[in-house]
């Protein structure tokens, strides 16, 4: 047996500790742990770790297969997203203990705090004594038990998953119902108290969903899809998409949900000119050799960055709105052009990391998909949250779309319209999210960068707090992102442009003179390289392609995302639909694509007398319109109009170099 | 976007350990501030003329130039100084002054940022972690019955002195909070207190606290009574801690989105945002601690 002593030790060395006992198959014991957070965090071997007193935040955090026993109490997020294993705690346990597990057994013998279980999948949470108010928040499976009282809202917004009170209700929350119970149930309850030594002679109520809101009770009617451009916002008022959405309003009584992106014209990277006349930019054809356009990102603090051989990364985008066959395309498509890769909300796939060669792995509030072993194999971690296209709001993934593959990585229930939640259940605050980023570096031993991902909003308060926070960097996510569902009014009014981000940004760190610290990956709308060169110029790092990717992989724009049967087989989960997608040919597509937003940005670079994207600088800039130059500062200069128009005619009709043709 | 930390001792034989205790706290959970950190200490008797002021005047030239014009104003009313000393960027002046305390406090804002007035509160607060502001400020050597941290992550405003906290309730001597969390009708409340003629001097929603509370104290309200009400009267998320001359106590808002806290035994209350700051205070020790749940509140004596 290992004994650790954390009154000699740092949690950080005394985890590599426990760590290699686990590899070595040895148990370990932790003396005064005095309640310091993330004991035991990252253990992935089937030991048994006994703590002598209390631990802090996240104890048995990000763990599959070993035994926790800890004598005293913890604080919040016990067993956080643990698979197998277990965790018996001899005293009391803060708020959302046995968040989001997938499996394990949790047992807590005091009274729990707030939310207990919160998006838990699968496994077990009992509690000796009384558990505060909404227990089972958001679970989407396995089972709570509690012995004493329950207190308020228990079960609130509950998907699946079963929970059992001994003692009082206090109230049941939305989406909850008191059901009975079969004897083999309570035979099995009382099994498993036996097996803790727990004496209980009550009896127990069943608490599960009542099976009212898994769907949307009316669904919308299929309908020929409008073209994008007919309702850019600029034709008349009550056009043809405005009254379709009205009626369809007045059959389905509720807003609408539709993919893609924002379709209102908003001020954006095309109201902004270069101010040097670039009529020859078209000229240098070897321009890529001629500027340097390798960048890392997420290396500030020590972590190993991204090597990127250009300034552009795939968004994020998940298994699950998109098919299998297109993230393997987008995988393969990034591994060609040295570029990174991103898994989105709902999980790895192995075939994804095999193609892959530099992923990042999303992690977002209903940690769906979440687990260490994933967390492990990654080259970046990225904390989902929020995004540009709906800034606040959860994900949507709609039942046709949530097949039983997809509900088994995610660890949900299958068939239901999936409703991510909005929020964290243990990122309240900046404070609290210093101490997530310190598990999620504890269970991946410093090595790989940690990003946020920010929908824009309020990006002057949200950048600070970030850059503050130690993020390596920040994907920082315009209004003109899209996105695989939403609600209609929200994709085209909620948010800020990707040039108020940026902008925001860039001010918000010049405020405390921490640009130096972090990397800055600016999404939202980039649709080409030109777009790319004014987005470096304005301040961003590097840039995010995620539509503009998938078009070059196939996508006909038609907006339908959200009803999974996309005609090409992308944003589809029907395999007859997906037969049509041919991954090798769409990822040399969208290879081929990367590589001429790779001519462009160096072409510009290169036109603009500079041999390094990172010389390129707002000087270099002018904006068209009076919303650009209010918006980023830039010089009004509209006379550049044309000169704009030219530079889309030289770079743009220039074939790139690539060798994959 | 922060920590908090508080203590009463009911054992009067560990008031000379108050200020050591909380730098104890502070530094237990300063990863959740690490930018500013400050204390509100009540030490000493309470003599009801005289008054401990604070006020925030930065160093040097500048420094000494803003002491002159506090002195300046102290005296224009009547107030009789007794000791003062520019310590860090603070100047901590000893008065004797015997008219309305809101209108004073009111007139000394105007000269220099005012931290705290009190017959035993002392509010120190400067940038840098716990044991920083102990160097400069000697906080260690503090002796009293009762008092409040706070660590800062500095957000939406700068990493500045005055930025930080404990607050003090503006125009009200001896009242201070500590607050963890965002009080979203912030705007609503603060027009309410300010059609009674409050002045708020901060844009921070702590300081709205404080005031709200000294405003029920001050119409005969207990801090009980006070606290009870603050739960359903401020939206938002929050835990927070206040303390008067004779009392400490919290709010714990019906999210419980903040964490809390508490442990008990016959020499002590001691509350904080984690645990880990209480077991500072008992190394190695496995305490029996509990935490307040959503939408209560509690106060104790000294």
């Amino acid at each position: 047996m290992v004994t650790v002593d954390l009154s000699e030790l740092p949690v950080r060395e005394a985890n590599d500790l426990i760590r290699k006992a686990g590899a070595d198959g040895e148990d370990v014991e932790v003396l005064n742990p005095d309640a310091r957070h993330h004991i035991g965090v990252g253990l992935a071997h089937p030991i048994t770790v006994r703590i002598r007193g209390s631990a802090g935040y996240f104890c048995a955090g990000l763990t599959d297969g070993p035994r926790f026993e800890v004598e005293s109490n913890v604080g919040w997020g016990l067993a956080d997203n643990m698979y197998q294993g277990s965790v018996v705690v001899g005293g009391n346990a803060s708020a959302i203990p046995a968040v989001a597990i997938r499996g394990a057994e949790v047992v807590v013998k005091g009274n729990m705090g707030s939310r207990a279980g919160q998006v838990m999948k699968e496994g077990t949470l009992l509690c000796g004594k009384n558990a505060n108010f909404m227990a089972g928040y958001m679970m989407y499976g396995g089972r709570i038990v509690i012995l004493g009282d329950s207190g308020e809202r228990v079960g609130e917004d509950m998907t699946g998953g079963e929970i059992f009170v001994g003692g009082k209700i206090q109230s049941l929350g939305a989406a909850a119902m008191q059901t009975d119970m079969e004897s083999a149930e309570d035979n099995e309850l009382r099994a498993l108290l036996d097996r803790y030594e727990i004496p209980f002679a009550g009896t127990f109520s069943k608490i599960v969903n009542e099976g009212g809101n898994l769907r949307y009770a009316n669904p919308e009617p299929r309908r020929r899809a409008i073209p994008f451009f007919t309702f850019s916002g600029k034709s008349s008022y009550w056009n043809e998409k405005v009254q379709e959405d009205i009626y369809v309003k007045s059959k389905i009584g509720r807003y609408r949900i539709r993919g893609y992106g924002g379709a209102r014209a908003l001020p954006h990277l095309n109201d902004i000119a270069f101010k040097k006349d670039l009529s020859t930019a078209g000229s240098e054809t070897d321009a890529v050799s001629k500027v340097n356009l390798h960048t890392e990102v997420g290396g500030r603090h020590g972590a190993k960055p991204l090597r990127l051989s250009m300034p552009v990364m795939i968004s994020p985008m998940s298994f699950g709105a998109l098919s299998k066959s297109t993230k393997l395309a987008m995988a393969k498509a990034a591994a060609m052009a040295g570029i990174s890769e991103n898994t989105g909300e709902g999980g790895m796939m192995d075939e994804q990391r095999e193609a892959a060669d530099q992923l990042i792995f999303q992690m977002l509030s209903g940690r769906l998909g979440w687990n260490v072993h994933d967390m492990q194999r990654a080259d970046g971690l990225e904390i989902y949250i929020s995004q540009g296209a709906k800034p606040g709001f959860g994900g949507q993934l709609m039942a046709a779309k949530v097949t039983e593959e997809i509900a088994r990585i995610r660890g949900i229930p299958h068939g239901i319209d999936l409703r991510s939640p909005s929020r964290h259940p243990d990122i309240l605050g900046a404070d609290d999210l210093v101490i997530k980023i310190e598990e999620m570096r504890e269970a991946t031993g410093y090595r790989i960068p940690i990003a946020v991902k920010l929908g824009a909003g309020r990006v002057r308060d949200d950048i600070k707090i970030a850059v503050k926070d130690g993020f390596d960097f920040i994907e920082l996510d315009g209004m003109q992102g899209s996105t695989g569902a939403a609600g209609n009014e929200v994709l085209d009014y909620c948010g800020i442009p990707t040039i108020a981000a940026i902008q925001e940004a860039e001010e918000a760190l010049a405020d405390i003179g921490r640009r130096q610290d972090v990397d800055i990956v600016l999404m939202g709308g980039i649709k080409d390289g030109i777009d790319t060169v004014k987005a470096l110029a304005l301040g961003a790092d590097a840039i995010g392609m995620g539509t503009s990717a998938i078009i070059a992989a196939g996508c006909i724009a038609c907006m339908q995302c959200h009803v999974g049967s996309c005609v090409v087989g992308i944003a589809t989960q029907d395999p007859e639909h997906e037969k049509r997608y041919n991954v090798d040919i769409e990822a040399r597509n969208a290879a081929r694509f990367l590589e001429s937003v790779r001519w462009q940005i160096a072409a510009l670079t290169h036109a603009l007398g500079y041999d390094d994207i990172r010389q390129l600088n707002r000087e270099d800039l002018v904006a068209l319109t009076s919303e650009a130059a209010a918006i980023t500062k830039l010089p009004y200069a509209p006379e550049y109009r044309s000169g704009e128009h030219q530079i889309q005619e030289t770079v743009g009709i220039q074939r790139s170099g690539s060798q994959l043709q | 976007m922060c920590g908090i930390a508080g203590v009463l001792f009911k054992n009067p034989g560990l008031n000379a350990k108050l200020g050591e205790t909380l730098i104890e706290m502070l530094d237990g959970c300063q990863h959740r501030g690490p930018d500013s950190t400050g204390f509100a200490l009540y030490g000493g008797d309470s003599d009801t003329s005289e008054f401990v002021l604070r006020f925030h005047v930065g160093t040097g030239d500048e420094g000494s130039e803003n002491v002159d014009r506090v002195v300046r104003a102290l005296k224009e009313f009547e107030a009789q100084i007794i000791d003062g000393e520019h310590v860090g960027s603070t100047y901590r002046v000893t008065v004797c002054y015997e008219g309305d305390v809101q209108k004073f406090a009111y007139a000394m804002e105007h000269a220099a940022k005012l931290f705290s007035i009190g017959s035993t509160l002392d509010i120190v607060k400067d940038i840098g972690g716990a044991h920083d502001v102990d160097e400069v400020y000697d906080v260690h050597s503090v002796d009293g019955s009762h008092g409040l941290g706070h660590v800062r992550l500095a957000t939406e405003s700068d990493v500045k002195p005055e930025a930080a906290h404990p607050f003090w309730a503006t125009g009200f001597s001896d009242v201070a909070i500590v607050h963890n969390g965002q009080i979203t009708n912030y705007w609503k409340m603060r027009r309410l207190l300010e059609q009674r003629d409050y002045e708020f001097h901060t844009d921070n929603d702590s300081e709205l606290i404080a005031v709200y509370l000294a405003d029920k104290l001050k119409h005969g309200d207990t801090l009980k009574q006070a606290l009870e009400t603050s739960i359903d009267d401020l939206d938002g998320t929050f835990s927070f801690l206040v303390s008067t001359k004779d009392e400490m106590g919290y709010a714990k808002d019906r999210l419980a989105a903040k964490p809390m806290v508490l442990y008990e035994n016959h020499d002590l209350i001691a509350i904080a945002s984690e645990e880990v700051s209480l077991n500072r205070l008992f190394p190695g020790q496995a305490l029996d601690t509990t935490e307040p749940p959503p939408g209560t509140c509690a106060t104790w004596s000294r």
